[in-house]
């Protein structure tokens, strides 16, 4: 009996180090980044504080044909770079009824701090992301990230803007075939871009 | 980790354990002194790794270290190990959380020196590669390789590294010597983890290699 009882622990303790030592590392040690929400799926509408404290919608701030959500920063560099190329799809898109609305998640940058920059940059509203909630939501994890969704809030496109971070080389507008493709009725073709910048400075 | 050696090391008596005539008695005891002397291992290892400060080299700021320009296909090739297990840091001087966790990074390069490969390529922009690049290297003390990517298209390459890296930086991706992702962070990491990661890959490595002898 004493020996039946000694191989059950032999083999336990034998179970007990594969998966300490081959399955956990695989299990723990490789962190899962935030998952994006996928397209096709729909956002909800969410309410922030827009950078004067007024409390704003999506469906308040959107246009009669979608809105485009950029996750920006204040301090981060790739964003400076895209500013301009921002605010110009911003106006051009904005005439054709998709509006941009700016999302700030990054918990170490100040409200004055985001004030101003948006100011200086952007002629659309900047909402504050207090808590990163809408950013885990959507699963956004870098400065510039782009989610645009149709008039009935359904992710058309989500990532990068182009691919050229300088804009000295683009051979890719993503951002802006799919806003074309999607409101002259055509399939986007490319629904998804990895974006490359900043990462959120979460909570 | 403690318990995980001390599964490891039941791993290797485990014929002894199987023995009907083994007494019960010896093996607790056994089990429990290998337990003491691995935490005792395991508790001045961590006392070491926690001291911040790198083992002195002669490096100097006017000495600037080389960084190495590679596009994305060239980027492809680094990320094959060589022999070895493979950490690779992507880094630029203006992200902050990529300054704070460098002196980390550079001090595991140091305390697994000839055991593991880190290399650091930065995503700054090319007219960084002899500037504040090189500068900021040497200002940290690192001797590990470092490259600097110059692509047209960081997404495209950010792809071809992981698919976990989200575009984020910094990112950091361990391999083992066969290639195969064993730890990926976008942000930044937490040395324990990364130390844990790194000393599993070894332990899991040198098991192999001492099967193979006594086959």
């Amino acid at each position: 009996m004493k020996k039946l009882i000694f191989l059950a622990a032999a083999i336990f303790a034998i179970a007990a180090f594969v998966v300490f030592n081959y399955i956990s590392p695989y299990v723990f040690n490789k962190t899962s980044p935030n998952e994006a929400l996928v397209v096709g799926s729909t956002v909800e509408n969410f309410k922030l504080v827009d950078t004067n404290g007024a409390e704003k919608s999506l469906n308040d701030l959107k246009g009669k044909n979608g809105a485009i959500l950029v996750f920006v920063s204040a301090q981060c560099p790739i964003v400076k770079q895209y500013n301009e190329r921002i605010s110009k799809f911003a106006a051009d898109f904005a005439a054709k009824g998709v509006n941009v609305i700016g999302i700030n998640s990054n918990h170490t940058e100040s409200l004055e701090w985001v004030k101003s920059h948006a100011a200086e940059n952007y002629k659309f509203p900047v909402l504050i992301d207090k808590g990163n909630v809408l950013a885990d939501k959507l699963g956004a994890n870098v400065t510039p990230e782009i989610f645009y969704v149709n008039e009935k809030n359904v992710l058309v496109y989500h990532g990068a803007i182009d691919n050229s971070r300088g804009g000295d080389n683009i051979t890719e507008n993503y951002l802006r075939d799919a806003v074309e493709a999607n409101l002259s009725g055509k399939p986007v073709a490319k629904k998804t871009a990895n974006a490359f910048g900043c990462s959120i400075k979460r909570v | 980790m403690n318990t995980k050696k001390i599964y490891s090391d039941e791993r290797k008596q485990r014929n002894n354990f199987l023995s009907p005539r083994s007494p019960f008695f010896s093996l607790v005891i056994s089990v429990f002194c290998l337990s003491l002397f691995f935490l005792f291992a395991c508790q001045s290892q961590t006392q070491t790794s926690n001291k911040t400060t790198p083992a002195a080299k002669t490096e100097t700021v006017s000495n600037l270290p080389k960084v190495t320009q590679i596009d994305a296909p060239g980027l492809k090739n680094l990320l094959k190990p060589n022999g070895r297990p493979l950490l690779i840091n992507f880094w630029a001087t203006w992200c902050g959380p990529c300054r704070e966790e460098f002196p980390d990074l550079v001090k595991i390069g140091t305390d697994y020196k000839g055991k593991i490969d880190l290399i650091t390529v930065s995503l700054d922009e090319l007219s960084e590669i002899n500037g504040d690049v090189p500068k900021f290297l040497a200002q940290m003390k690192s001797e590990s390789p470092a490259y600097l990517l110059k692509t047209p298209d960081e997404g495209a390459a950010i792809g071809v590294v992981s698919k976990d890296w989200q575009g984020g930086l910094p990112f950091t991706i361990l391999f083992n010597a066969q290639g195969e992702t064993i730890y990926s962070k976008q942000g930044k990491f937490k040395t324990d983890v990364l130390v844990a990661a790194i000393e599993k890959i070894l332990t899991v490595q040198s098991q192999r290699s001492s099967e193979t002898k006594y086959q």
